[in-house]
Order: C-alpha cells, then sequence, then structure tokens
C-alpha cells in the first residue's frame, strides 16, 4: 500500500538552478512513483542558524505517493548527497488525525468556559 | 483563585493540523528566546499543543525558526 509523503529538502544555495532540478529529479526517479510529485520550489531564503559554515539555502518542498519499502534507498541517496545541506521526510496524511470540532462540540465548549466564569465571581 | 480558560486560537481559526512549514504562525507561539510557549499563556488546547510542539521542532529543524535566538556560535 502506498502511503503520503512530504519531504523538504535544503539544498546548498550556491548550486545552479538546473543542478537542483536535476538531483529532484534523480531522488525522485528512485521513489518508482506512478504519479509525478508534486514540487514546490521557495527559493532561496536565509536560514534561522548556521548550518555548518552556511547561512542559506535553497528550500524545496515536495509531496509524492511511495511504497515504504522504496523509502530507505531514496533516503540513501539524500544522505549522500553533498549539495543537500537537510532535509525532513514526514508522513502527510492528517485525515488519520482526529476529527475537527464540530459546530456544538465548540458551541459546548464555551458554554463550559462561561459557566467556569461564572464560578469565579 | 482559578485562571480564566482562555480560548484555543487554532480551534478558534477551525485549524485542522498545524504546519510546521509555517513559521508565521509558529513564531507566534515562542517566547523572545525560542522556548515553546506554554499552553497556560497561549490558551491552546492540549490536542493543539501536542501538534504546535512536534511542528516547532520540526521547523526548528529545518532552521525556519531558532532553537535560540540571540545565540552565536
Amino acid at each position: 500500500m502506498s502511503r503520503n509523503y512530504e519531504a523538504v529538502y535544503i539544498f546548498d544555495s550556491t548550486l545552479e538552478d538546473a543542478a537542483i532540478n536535476d538531483k529532484i529529479t534523480r531522488f525522485h526517479g528512485l521513489l518508482g512513483a506512478s504519479e509525478q510529485p508534486e514540487v514546490n520550489h521557495w527559493g532561496r531564503r536565509q536560514l534561522a542558524y548556521q548550518i555548518g559554515t552556511k547561512e542559506n539555502g535553497y528550500y524545496v518542498i515536495s509531496r509524492f505517493a511511495a511504497e515504504p519499502v522504496a523509502l530507505p534507498e531514496y533516503e540513501r541517496a539524500l544522505r549522500l548527497d553533498d549539495g543537500l545541506i537537510r532535509y525532513l521526510i514526514t508522513v502527510h496524511e492528517h485525515e488519520v488525525g482526529a476529527p475537527a470540532m464540530s459546530e456544538e462540540e465548540i458551541a459546548a465548549a464555551a458554554a463550559r468556559r462561561d459557566d467556569d466564569d461564572d464560578d469565579e465571581d | 483563585m482559578r485562571r480564566p480558560q482562555k480560548s484555543c486560537p487554532f480551534c478558534e481559526g477551525r485549524v485542522r493540523w498545524i504546519d510546521y512549514k509555517d513559521d508565521r504562525t509558529l513564531g507566534r507561539f515562542i517566547t523572545d528566546q525560542g522556548k515553546i510557549l506554554p499552553s497556560r499563556l497561549s490558551g491552546t488546547c492540549a490536542r493543539h499543543q501536542r501538534q504546535l510542539s512536534t511542528a516547532i521542532k520540526r521547523a526548528r529543524y529545518l532552521a525556519l525558526i531558532p532553537y535560540l535566538r540571540g545565540h552565536t556560535a
């Protein structure tokens, strides 16, 4: 069963855009996904703190569906890549979490709060 | 004396999942130093506070927000 993942890559900001695109294509080729991953380029931005000697990074977000067995090979490629400062892969399946509160629940919670406030007077 | 209950800013905004990439929102829930703001001060409900702490830790790893502000290595 394939799962949905979200990966954030931080590339060395001195890399050419074409080189970054090549790397992303190579990484995604390892996943063996049937669908094309959704890639969102944030571009160059300052890091909140220095990583090694680097102060800037090129951020790329990608979302893809892949088989879990394909991930170790993909992650190994990410680790070995010198142009990649940092990466984070997360499972992107938010519907798994608890459902949002309904209108009634929010109203009930508000009512409970109001009751509590009354007690204090 | 009990503290008046604050309302959760995420529940009010009907937020279902807190995005770790949204550094502007996360920035409102950290102290000047960079620590995670306790729910006692922010009014965040338990469910959202758990999501928030995970999101802040991920954002820190991705250098979107600092681990410690004003620190120079």
